[in-house]
């Protein structure tokens, strides 16, 4: 019961700022807004005993990636004038809102059929740290490096653009 | 008994960040005071008793308390200008919540964990908080609308930001060499001594330590690395337009920040709440005999610092008379804690478990307020670093001493493990 009341919180938390986070209109608010998503997903994450996930969630997510965005946009000093001018942006969202209903109706579908929505989460080790590291390093090693190699990519990447600027 | 167990951890941590901020603010001062040979604040009285001054920052507490809430009218995001503070002072309170504070207590079967939050997150917990913190500064200078309070923010975001990395990477080696990301584990694991040293993580890991307290420093926005509210250039940095308690938020949350590094770096490096070569189990098996190392030992201290009190407490004032007061404190306390601690150490009852408890307790603030000098000392004792100086030292130095020793401490460890 407790978990249910805590999870209609969260859950509700979560989308109301997802909705600010695209229909803001300074992008402060939206990224903060965002970095509220973040966290209450992070929260639910806690809720199912998934303890890595939640702190990797807040470590990489809200605190990393966030902090930088909020970095960026305090850097470029967007004053109100030089927001674009969005005065038909709540019919846009209707529009499309109502557009993607029926996807959005097969995709909760197909959600609930899935396998962890009908065969609750029974693991209690599932989202720790051990569990988290014995998938990755034993099952998904392949795909774990190579995917460490295209980041790596990307990094040197970003360092070779910026030097030719110079 | 149990519930007061299960609070006591959560008590301590009100104590060892909330109420030690004046103690704080009072050492800042006295140690200021000592490095540049004057006396530091000690007039300030309540009818003749000083305390060495401690009532003065109770005094700068209450006065920033009490002070008139002002908001400046330029300010166009009130919500965002006065959440800021509250952001930065509650990511670095609960940074505090993981720290152990003393070994698992087992009392009637049950066992209780000494650290606020019974979680084995460890040192995550600590990062993932003590990034969240940066949201106060980014927001703070932000909303203030203040060319100087955004100069302060970005120097303070870009430098946490880029330490992070080192600091993370610093904590890496040290997890590869406790083999645990508890913190109470790792304590654990320093109880265990390292040929004729004690297997502090000072000891096995001398570099990941330096790299770990100077990322500390930086963290927290301490001198040396302190450019973000550099005075000189750009006024009080990000809190340039905060007044009252909204300013003594940041203010606190500084010095909690302060006191969580300081007891992150002495459960990773410094054996947390153990004494050195000592395990929590000798300390229960032969608990008579350190009680009553402990009563020699509180003895010949107490009369010591009565000695001291009396040579150098010389100032007369109004009101009470000051020696003669915290002489009776003294010996009146001291005889108390020894008549008590006879009584259990000549074996009329039985609290080893509480009692070793307690004496963990107290070597653990030790050790805590020894880090806290030491992060006074410093800030006391060098200039602030330039603020491309900071990044340098941050990207080009750190940073690879820190990889450089993961591979070194994952040589090292593999080795040992495939010769056992």
């Amino acid at each position: 019961m407790q978990n249910e009341v805590l999870f209609a919180i969260l859950a509700l938390i979560s989308i109301v700022s997802s909705i600010v986070m695209i229909s803001a209109h300074r992008p402060i608010d939206s990224a903060l807004s965002f970095i509220v998503t973040l966290i209450s997903i992070a929260a639910l994450f806690a809720l199912v005993n998934a303890t890595f996930l939640f702190v990797v969630q807040i470590i990489i997510y809200a605190g990393a990636i966030l902090s930088l965005i909020l970095f960026i946009i305090m850097f470029l000093n967007i004053k109100d004038e030089n927001l674009p001018d969005e005065k038909y942006k709540n019919r846009w969202l209707l529009g499309t809102s109502i557009i993607i209903t029926p996807f959005s109706l097969i995709l909760i579908d197909l959600i609930l059929r899935s396998d962890i929505a009908v065969h609750a989460l029974r693991d209690e080790k599932f989202g720790t740290i051990k569990d988290v590291g014995a998938t990755l390093f034993s099952q998904w090693i392949l795909p774990f490096e190579l995917v460490s190699i295209l980041l790596l990519v990307a990094l040197i990447g970003a360092v070779t653009l910026s030097k030719k600027e110079a | 008994m149990s519930t007061f167990l299960i609070l006591l951890p959560l008590i301590l941590t009100l104590l060892f960040s909330l109420a030690t901020v004046p103690i704080l603010v009072w050492m800042e001062r006295r140690v200021a005071a000592l490095i540049q040979d004057r006396l530091g604040p000690n007039r300030c009285n309540v009818n003749g008793i000083r305390l060495g001054g401690i009532v003065q920052s109770v005094a700068d507490m209450m006065k920033l308390v009490f002070k008139e809430e002002f908001l400046p009218s330029h300010i166009k995001n009130k919500f965002y200008y006065l959440a800021a503070p509250s952001i930065a002072f509650m990511s670095s309170f609960l940074t505090f919540m993981v720290i152990p504070y003393a070994d698992n207590v087992t009392i009637n079967e049950q066992t209780f964990t000494m650290q606020a939050l019974p979680t084995d997150l460890g040192v995550l917990w600590f990062l993932a908080f003590a990034g969240l913190g940066v949201y106060g500064i980014i927001l703070g200078g932000w909303a203030s609308h203040n060319k100087y309070a955004i100069l302060g923010s970005m120097r303070a975001t870009a430098q946490v930001i880029s330490y992070e990395v080192a600091m993370g990477l610093s904590l890496v080696s040290m997890l590869i060499t406790y083999g645990t990301i508890s913190l109470n584990e790792m304590v654990t694991y320093q109880s265990q001594s390292f040929f004729i040293f004690p297997a502090w993580g000072i000891i096995l890991q001398p570099l990941a330590a330096i790299i770990f307290i100077v990322t500390a420093f930086a963290e927290t926005n301490r001198a040396p690395f302190d450019a973000a509210e550099g005075e000189s250039e750009i006024v009080a940095g990000y809190h340039t337009e905060y007044g009252a308690m909204k300013f003594g938020l940041f203010f606190v949350a500084e010095y909690i920040a302060m006191a969580a590094s300081g007891a992150l770096i002495v459960t990773l490096f410094l054996g947390g709440y153990q004494l050195p070569y000592l395990s929590t189990q000798d300390l229960i098996n032969h608990f008579e005999l350190v009680l009553w190392l402990i009563i020699t030992f509180a003895a010949v201290t107490s009369l010591l610092f009565l000695a001291w009190v009396k040579k150098h407490n010389i100032l007369v004032m109004n009101g009470l008379n000051e020696t003669k007061i915290y002489t009776t404190v003294i010996v009146g306390f001291t005889l108390f804690a020894i008549i008590v601690m006879s009584y259990y150490a000549l074996g009329f009852g039985n609290a080893s478990t509480v009692g070793v408890m307690l004496l963990q307790f107290a070597v653990f603030t030790v050790k805590l307020f020894f880090l806290h000098f030491l992060f006074i000392w410093v800030r006391w004792t060098l200039p602030r670093f330039r603020y491309d100086q900071t990044q340098k030292l941050g990207w080009n130095i750190l940073l690879p001493l820190s990889l450089v020793n993961i591979f070194i401490t994952a040589i090292v460890v593999v080795g040992v493990n495939y010769g056992n």
